[in-house]
């Protein structure tokens, strides 16, 4: 599963403005096409969701394929309009979800 | 039990770790001016064993940092050949891109459209049009079979004294040189190596969202307080890491005269954790390149002043630079045959930039995105060993103390900057 | 042994940290990018612009490029880009990822960081709410390493 999230984004914004967000998840994104030394296929092992929504409403999402990097990054932005909070979800390919949240007072 | 008989108690139960000076008081004592106690010993595993995942080959035959009399010597006349070289220039061309022998010719040189001339290298001269240069067939072969006999002091790997290409194979190497007739055609400048301009280094190396290298010192956080067999933890003595190592890792490595060799932080967290906590954090285990990682994070912006001053100092470093000038491996590279601009240095070798000393230092332990691994120093040492065909030597070896002590001398006054990331 | 390619070669590298060999996956081919583009938008032409790529134009290795994209279009309810297909033609598997944004996004920019098994074309592709598409590409050189392990 994706292990401790790491999130950079700001604690504080002006109405309308728009924020840059970053998050990374450890998790080694096995492609499912490598062997081990005995020859056997390593089974497919990714993160093949995430999302972002702020106070419900979604504001990014992506779908992700073997190809992206292990311990996947992704930085996106946000209008915030009003203050609330930012919840972050990861989906493992084994059914495993983890979440995050994150508040941002809006002036 | 007071604390004094459980050390006591573990250290003759364990066996191993006798120590340079012993810790008798039952309080952990605070850190004093005194010499950190030291364990002896070997400070990584034995027998050492290559890692996991790395080549395999065993090239024993071949000179070490630790023994540079095992290689064949250099012939001392060119090979008379008996009438003109036979070869197939098609099989010659598979060759010369074959990159299962030593990287390739074209690591080196640009050689026209040879192996679609994919990134090629520039640490030889351009070979694009030797056909055209009036070399006899002999002396082509004798290049390539080795070139020392035309120039003692060239860094072109012995192909055939070295046993990497046999005589039938140097003749369709030579066959395929004789086609090279025409210049270079380059689609883009980064394809021409001395167009292509140098890797320059813009990430944020300590941003942990940039580097995983980072992590480590998460990871070393927590172990500072973890207490070992001994009782003890860092903390017990060095209560707040920041406070006492803002300078320490900037003074690695050095002469250590209990030991009689040069010991770098590595080396150092394994031998006093050991006697001072009973915690065996081995070199190459993954608390203590997190440990390492931490003492010089610590230090970061501190430049970096190593002591070649007492006697044992000054001979150690004079040893290193004699390490780095030694050819080692099947492929009969030194240190400097790669590094020092005069010779491959600031060059390209294949699509990979090979820096200069300088530099080569400041930022380890790495994070490697090729490996997705964080690398000591010692590492890189046995990884360059080991891709010029030599057997490395496990990472608390002698020789590569004094080696460490060379190249931090050549980095001094540079900035610490760790956990780096690099390729 | 079998004759080691150059992509083979790369994967190599990204296992060799891992301890392990890389399977003789098949490597996609450029149309079989173009099946997952027309996957995407229907068949019709996307019109070439309003994309920035930011990639290198050599990487050092194919584990972890950089890859940021831009999409100069409104973000307002009316009108917004509302999905993004990035493929590379030279990957085992083309599509790499699609990202979805909504008005709340503020602007059509996304960043994250890519597999490439060798020098190979990145392709993006964006669709907006209203239905027009576009598309851009980029070469990033994937280099070999000197030593050859």
């Amino acid at each position: 599963m994706a292990d401790k999230p790491r999130l950079k984004l700001p604690k504080q914004a002006k109405k309308g403005e728009i924020i840059q967000i970053k998050t990374l998840v450890q998790h080694p994104m096995e492609t499912g096409l490598r062997k081990d030394p005995d020859g056997k296929l390593i089974p497919r092992k990714i993160i093949n969701k995430f999302s972002c929504t702020l106070n419900g409403k979604p504001v990014f999402s992506a779908d992700l394929e073997p190809a992206i990097a292990a311990n996947p990054y992704l930085e996106f932005t946000a209008k915030v309009d009003e203050s609330g909070t930012f919840k972050f979800t990861w989906v493992d390919d084994d059914g495993t979800v983890t979440t995050t949240e994150e508040s941002i007072t809006v002036s | 039990m007071p604390r004094a008989s459980i050390l006591v108690a573990f250290l003759t139960a364990a066996g191993a770790a006798q120590m340079l000076a012993p810790v008798v008081s039952a309080q952990a004592p605070s850190q004093s001016s005194e010499p950190a106690p030291l364990a002896t010993g070997d400070a990584a595993a034995r027998p050492w064993k290559r890692y996991p995942g790395w080549p395999t080959r065993d090239t024993a035959s071949f000179n070490t940092l630790a023994d540079q009399k095992l290689s064949p010597p250099a012939p001392s006349a060119p090979r008379k050949l008996e009438g003109p070289v036979t070869g197939d220039p098609a099989i010659g061309a598979e060759l010369v891109a074959d990159r299962t022998r030593g990287g390739s010719c074209l690591a080196c040189h640009v050689m026209g459209q040879a192996g679609n001339a994919d990134l090629p290298g520039n640490v030889g001269p351009d070979l694009s049009e030797i056909g055209n240069a009036g070399l006899k067939d002999e002396e082509l072969f004798n290049f390539v079979y080795d070139a020392r006999v035309y120039h003692a002091e060239t860094i072109m790997p012995p192909w055939g004294t070295n046993g990497l290409f046999s005589d039938a194979e140097i003749g369709h190497i030579v066959a395929f040189l004789k086609t090279l007739t025409k210049p270079a055609m380059f689609p883009t400048e980064v394809d021409d190596p001395s167009k292509r301009p140098p890797p320059v280094e813009t990430r944020d190396n300590l941003d942990d969202l940039v580097n995983p290298g980072l992590w480590t010192v998460e990871k070393a956080q927590q172990l500072w307080t973890t207490r070992g067999p001994v009782g003890f933890s860092c903390a017990s003595c060095h209560d707040r890491a920041e406070d006492h190592f803002k300078t320490w890792a900037a003074s690695m490595p050095k002469w250590e005269p209990r030991l009689d060799k040069v010991l770098g932080v590595e080396e150092f967290v394994y031998r006093h954790a050991q006697v001072a906590t009973g915690l065996s954090w081995l070199m190459q285990s993954s608390e203590n390149t997190a440990m390492s990682v931490y003492l010089r994070f610590l230090a970061d912006g501190q430049e970096i002043h190593v002591d070649v001053t007492s006697p044992g100092a000054k001979q150690a470093y004079e040893r290193g630079k004699a390490l780095a000038a030694a050819k080692v491996g099947q492929l009969n590279f030194s240190c400097l045959d790669c590094h020092n601009p005069e010779r491959g240095g600031l060059h390209w070798i294949r699509g990979q930039w090979l820096g200069e000393q300088r530099g080569q230092y400041d930022h380890f332990p790495t994070w490697r995105t090729s490996q997705q691994d964080i690398w000591d120093i010692r590492k890189r040492f046995q990884w360059c060993n080991v891709a010029v065909w030599a057997n490395e030597l496990p990472p608390d070896a002698k020789e590569y103390g004094d080696l460490e002590l060379y190249l931090a001398v050549a980095n001094a006054g540079l900035k610490l900057n760790v956990p780096g990331i690099r390729h | 042994m079998k004759q080691v390619s150059r992509r083979d070669a790369v994967l190599m590298g990204v296992s060799a940290a891992l301890y392990l060999t890389v399977s003789d996956a098949a490597f996609a081919t450029p149309a079989e990018a173009a099946a997952e583009i027309d996957k995407f938008t229907g068949g019709t032409e996307p019109a070439q612009g309003n994309i920035s790529i930011d990639l290198p134009e050599i990487a050092e290795n194919g584990n972890t490029i950089p890859l940021n994209i831009t999409v100069d279009a409104p973000m307002t309810a009316e009108s917004y880009v509302s999905d993004v297909l990035v493929v590379a033609d030279g990957n085992p598997n083309p599509a790499l990822a699609k990202f979805h944004f909504t008005p709340l996004s503020g602007r059509a920019v996304a960043g994250t960081r890519i597999r490439l098994a060798g020098t190979e074309n990145v392709i993006i592709v964006a669709k907006t709410s209203d239905g027009r598409l576009f598309t851009d590409r980029k070469q990033v050189k994937v280099t070999i390493g000197g030593c050859g392990g």
